[in-house]
């Protein structure tokens, strides 16, 4: 019982701070898509839009495939609660969370996994070969991507003795060895697999032999499509907020000081909008790469994250 | 000076990149990108030869830094271009192991190397790591050199092997005395050119430079 | 006094159930299965009882100090116990409904009684004459079971099973006998004393041997062919036993001589059983998701887990050889957990299989799907088998793989270089293997469950009788349990931890799952909380500026095309191709395309399309290996020519030889 006291004495950012991730996460993805459509000479939408869009489809009725099952209408309600419990798991602006002792980085993993697992099966639930397709394409990115992410994971995990993200966000400030900047190397492109950026998949298209995620929820509409959209918005922020904790936490609040917790939120802010800068300029330099040519790229990561792995047991940082 | 070289561990992370521009020659399938990859290489050795010589300080290895800037760093590169355009060979087509595999052997030679040396009588710290690196760079260099076929290649191997031999031998002993280094350098000017015009002259009489077409010349 | 006679209750039980087996009433077909049922209880209270107390031992029929039959209960014998009863238990209720219609009712009632309590007195075993016996009648029990339907590839399925099983027995008897001729003993506990004077050299042949001969049990590559061939022809609830259960006898085997027997070993025994693990996984994965079989798809996944129990033994063995016992604890807890893990959720896939199997007609996964509508129960069963073997949480997958993943990254700790490397790609060999056995679940329950029916045998399927649902529900509820609450269990497990490596770690406070070592921590509860908040919040929100919305049903969009038939869904084949060719220099496949044409080369008239893998092991392991075992049999056999002289010339040499040589 006094456990469970004393953590409610803790400051309230603690447990609050994972829905900055969920309100926060559509303008993440509408700042993305206004800098690269200005790096492709364009105007773009605004960077509002994706909430616009998500409360104009919670509005509309639903049309679902006779085909599908129960399974169908469950995914969405799935894949929203596992992503946002991973949100609960990372820390965003301060140490001081209590859901530390719920899950660590494996957690996390494994619960944007869950997500994926049902994501696969909607599609696949509807019969057609948009779903399959999409399906099949998915889970196979996936084998391709977790080996090398969880291993740069594991090398800052050890780097940091423990796999507890507070732990390693405390431990080093700033990762400025060798190994933990090949370590983050790989974990960027990881991050743009999983998030299905060119030049892995094409978030923009429709096309039935471009799209990977768009495949797995194209018979989705209304409230559903809503929350799958949602979802990968969210999923999307949480590796950011993952990457930034993990590699460079400089500036997160260790305290309740409302002080920090200020300067935590600019700090945040910049480090954000300097990713969604990245992930902006990777997309607009970079055509989408054929299918087949992904396992040289991915593979190329793992000697990366293997590469950082070695470094840091031959020269002990 | 000093203190910030060490609190940054700069030493670690130009080496690293050393080891970087070694491993990362399996993944390039033109030979500019090769030339490329050598004159990153070289300009990266002159930086930690540059900071190795604010560490210790002594002068002749400033002129070490600024010598292996100038030949291997810029003339050799320009020359080599010279030569890829006057052979009109761009690309490495067959090696005899796709990049994917070679990156993948890359990676466990590096730490088959860790691994093998992690003791020893070596300085520990900075010359320890540098060491290793650099028979690191030595080994993937010939493993590129075992895996490809054009003339041009070999070359290029060659001249990382260099690399990686003047490296390990500056991490135990700080730097040769400056007449053996001018000695050596001017050996490898003289090598690079010969090689390069001897394979102009096999191109212009074979019609290839590729070694298993060469094969065929003997007996 | 007490557990001997709730023993001898067990083995009656048993017997009786055995005999019953082979009254040849219809009505009463089911009667073995109550009496197993009654039986796996039983054992299961004297399993959690074992965990608790000092080990004790029973002798039975003592003629000779080598001939004794005894067994000795202790703690690994009771956690083991439990898992075989859970699922014995649960394959007993299935039975009750499959085998009504059964042919075969009798036979496989008195083979699956006797092959139930041979596990049983396997685990209990006390010394080597003992547990031969019982290891021989498991595989006497199974083999029976295997060709049960006398058909042609089930004999020749069981012909395969009986010679690797008993390749891995010749493994185990030598062992044995280096065993017994280097302490003189034949029980297990009296070994022990002796092993410390053995010298490293013999101890590393016993730890090869025990290698390979528990192995071909449990079924690490190469050795693992006989598993895909004997679990497809055998009926699945039989599959659910052989696979749960069986496998996990060549596990204990193991644990029983490398760490109970043989104490402690040099550091490489650890860290080529974490690399034997890891190749087993990822190659017994690979060539299973390429199978349109569902059973065969399950059979290669049950190779895939035993080699991830591998990895965790082997980082036990490891840690143990630097004296880190507490590190040792926690990995072999992790093993240990998914031994148990494993025997509960293979369980459930097996029984859902053998439903949709009967009830769709087929076991090919080309000619299934929609069958989650039809069979809605046994779907959901199959989908919490399937969640909890590609370890996602809320269920006991994940606990142990989690587990697993922690044991692992605490390898960096040992001093070794070797094993700094080792371990962390341990990890990633297991995110790999995780994540290629997600791609075939997806695969194998979306393409059988969900989508259009591919026939019209599934078209039609029905939802199989109560007590086939039961015998699920039975492995699937701890699936769920264990993965929310896993601390009973491993209470349960903590003592055989201790037995072994000498040191126990308290892992669970207050429903949280923490390592001590690395305060990493786990709260499976704290989780299902936050979700069951996250979906209320969520549908709360959703209504609020949602409103009220209505579904419309219409067909699938179809780009425009009407009519789409079940024909243009995806295929199981197309599902996993794309890995197929990724890994092309592993599956080595052939294509074979024959097109016929009206007018060549203008109209087609039909394509017929081939696709093959090599079967690897088979064509360069298996197939040498049995040409030179013949070549040198085809030359021994000049020594049985026929003739009577030849014959008693040999009698006349030996009796001059022993002459010369024993006097």
């Amino acid at each position: 019982m006094s456990f469970w006291k004393a953590s409610i004495e803790r400051d309230t950012m603690g447990y609050l701070q994972f829905l900055i991730i969920i309100l926060f996460s559509p303008l993440v993805n509408g700042m993305i898509k206004k800098l690269k459509t200005n790096m492709q000479g364009r105007v773009g939408p605004g960077v509002l839009q994706p909430y616009y869009d998500l409360l104009r489809l919670l509005k509309k009725d639903m049309v679902v495939s006779t085909t599908t099952s129960w399974l169908f209408k469950a995914t969405p309600y799935i894949v929203f609660t596992a992503t946002a419990t991973a949100a609960v798991i990372v820390p965003v602006l301060s140490t001081e969370s209590p859901y530390s002792m719920m899950g660590d980085v494996i957690t996390l993993i494994y619960l944007l996994a869950l997500g994926r697992f049902f994501m696969a099966l909607g599609g696949l639930d509807a019969g057609t070969g948009f779903g399959g397709e999409g399906s099949s394409r998915e889970m196979t990115v996936a084998i391709l991507v977790e080996p090398m992410m969880m291993l740069a994971l594991f090398t800052a995990a050890i780097s940091a003795g423990s796999t507890n993200i507070v732990l390693i966000a405390t431990v080093h400030p700033a990762a400025f060895s060798p190994s933990h900047l090949l370590a983050l190397t790989a974990f960027i492109v990881a991050i743009v697999a999983e998030t299905g950026r060119v030049p892995v998949d094409n978030p923009d298209t429709h096309l039935e032999l471009t799209m990977i995620h768009e495949g797995m929820i194209l018979e989705y509409s209304g409230r559903y499509l809503a929350l799958m959209e949602w979802a990968h918005y969210m999923k999307q922020m949480i590796l950011f907020t993952l990457a930034i904790d993990i590699f460079f936490p400089l500036g997160i609040a260790q305290s309740g000081n409302p002080a920090t917790l200020a300067a935590a939120v600019a700090v945040y802010a910049a480090k954000v909008t300097g990713m969604t800068l990245l992930m902006a300029l990777v997309e607009s330099s970079r055509a989408k790469m054929r299918f087949f040519q992904l396992p040289s790229l991915l593979g190329g990561a793992f000697v990366l994250a293997f590469l950082s792995l070695v470094t840091h047991i031959m020269m002990g940082k | 000076m000093k203190s910030w070289i060490e609190a940054f561990s700069i030493i670690d992370f130009i080496s690293v990149g050393i080891l970087l521009t070694a491993v990362i020659l399996n993944a390039f399938k033109s030979i500019e990108s090769y030339v490329k990859s050598y004159t990153v290489n070289s300009w990266l050795l002159a930086g930690l030869i540059a900071v190795v010589a604010v560490l210790v300080g002594e002068t002749h290895l400033y002129i070490a830094a600024l010598l292996t800037l100038a030949t291997k760093g810029i003339i050799i590169p320009l020359f080599l271009r010279g030569i890829v355009r006057r052979m009109r060979v761009t690309h490495e087509i067959q090696p005899y192991l796709s990049n994917s595999l070679s990156l993948a052997i890359s990676g466990v030679l590096v730490a088959v190397v860790y691994a093998s040396l992690k003791e020893g009588i070596f300085i520990t710290g900075f010359s320890k790591n540098v060491l290793q690196i650099s028979i690191a760079v030595i080994l993937i260099s010939l493993f590129v050199m075992i895996t490809r076929k054009k003339a041009l290649t070999q070359a290029i191997g060659l001249l990382f092997m260099e690399n990686g031999l003047f490296l390990a031998g500056f991490s135990l002993t700080f730097g040769m005395p400056t007449m053996i280094e001018l000695g050596v350098l001017f050996d490898m000017l003289m090598g690079v050119i010969i090689l390069g015009i001897f394979a102009i002259q096999i191109k212009r009489a074979f019609a290839s430079a590729d070694l298993d077409k060469l094969t065929v010349l003997k007996g | 006094m007490e557990t001997e006679q709730l023993l001898f209750f067990c083995i009656v039980l048993f017997a009786v159930g055995a005999l019953s087996a082979l009254v040849p009433v219809k009505t009463f077909r089911f009667i073995p299965y109550l009496f197993s049922l009654a039986g796996s209880l039983t054992f299961l209270f004297l399993g959690l009882i074992l965990t608790g107390i000092t080990p004790v031992s029973y002798q039975a029929l003592s003629s000779s100090s080598i001939f004794e039959f005894s067994l000795r209960g202790d703690a690994l014998a009771g956690f083991f116990i439990i898992t075989i009863s859970l699922v014995a238990s649960a394959v007993s209720v299935y039975s009750i409904g499959f085998t009504r219609n059964s042919v075969y009712a009798s036979l496989s009632g008195f083979f699956i009684n006797v092959l139930i309590l041979s596990l049983y007195a396997v685990v209990l075993s006390a010394n080597l004459f003992t547990f031969l016996i019982s290891w021989e009648t498991m595989a006497i029990a199974s083999y029976f079971l295997v060709t049960l339907d006398r058909s042609e590839e089930a004999s020749r399925a069981g012909l395969f099973y009986a010679v690797m099983t008993h390749i891995g027995t010749a493994f185990i008897i030598a062992l044995f006998f280096i065993l017994y001729r280097a302490t003189n003993r034949m029980d297990f506990e009296g070994m022990k004393a002796g092993i410390t004077a053995m010298p490293t050299a013999v101890k590393t042949i016993i730890f090869i041997f025990a290698l390979i001969g528990f192995g071909t049990k449990a079924g690490i590559v190469p050795l693992h062919t006989w598993i895909p061939r004997a679990y497809t022809v055998v009926p699945p609830h039989v599959a659910a036993l052989m696979s749960g259960l069986m496998v996990k006898m060549g596990i204990y085997g193991f644990l029983r001589i490398s760490f109970d027997v043989l104490g402690q070993g040099p550091e490489w025994w650890g860290i080529t059983v974490i690399s034997v693990g890891a190749v087993s996984a990822l190659l017994g994965i690979l060539y299973g998701i390429i199978e349109n079989d569902l059973k065969r798809f399950l059979a290669y996944s049950s190779v895939e887990n035993v080699g991830i129990i591998l990895l965790g033994i082997g980082a036990s063995m490891m840690f143990k050889s630097n004296g880190l016992a507490a590190l040792s604890s926690l990995a072999l807890t992790a093993a240990l957990f998914h031994v148990l893990n494993h025997a509960l959720f293979k369980g459930v896939l097996f029984l859902g299989a053998g439903s949709i199997i009967h009830s769709s007609g087929t076991g090919n996964m080309e000619h299934m799907g929609g069958l989650l509508k039809r069979m809605p129960v046994t779907g959901l069963f199959f989908l919490s088998g399937a969640l909890s073997i590609c370890a996602l949480p809320p269920f006991n997958g994940f606990v142990s793989e989690w587990l697993t993943y922690q044991a692992l990254l605490l390898g960096y700790q040992s001093p070794s270089i070797t094993a700094k490397i080792v371990s962390p790609l341990g990890g990633a060999a297991l995110a790999l293997t995780g994540a290629i056995a997600a791609a075939g679940f997806v695969k194998a329950f979306g393409i059988t469950l969900l989508g259009a029916p591919r026939s019209d045998k599934s078209r039609d399927a029905e939802e199989v009788s109560f007590s086939m649902l039961a015998g699920m529900a039975i492995l699937a509820v701890p699936c769920l349990v264990f993965g929310l609450i896993p601390g009973p269990a491993l209470s349960l497990l903590m003592p055989a931890v201790y037995l072994l490596t000498g040191a126990s770690t308290t892992l669970e406070h207050h429903g949280v799952l923490g390592i001590g070592q690395t305060s990493a921590a786990l709260s499976p509860i704290g989780m299902l909380v936050t979700m069951i908040v996250m979906m209320i919040a969520v549908l709360v929100f959703i209504r609020i500026r949602g409103g009220k919305r209505k579904i419309v049903y219409a067909d699938s969009w179809d780009c425009g095309i009407s009519g789409l038939t079940p024909r243009m869904q995806y295929t199981a084949t197309a599902f996993t191709k794309p890995i197929r060719i990724i890994y092309k220099r592993i599956y080595l496949p052939s294509r074979d395309i024959k097109v016929q044409y009206f007018l060549k080369p203008f109209f087609v008239k039909s394509i017929r399309y081939g696709g093959e893998i090599t079967p690897f092991f088979e064509r360069y392991v298996y197939e040498p290996a049995t040409r030179f075992i013949q070549a040198v049999a085809s030359k021994a056999k000049l020594l049985q020519s026929g003739s009577l002289n030849l014959y008693l010339a040999y009698i006349l040499i030996t009796l001059i030889l022993l002459l010369i040589f024993a006097t």
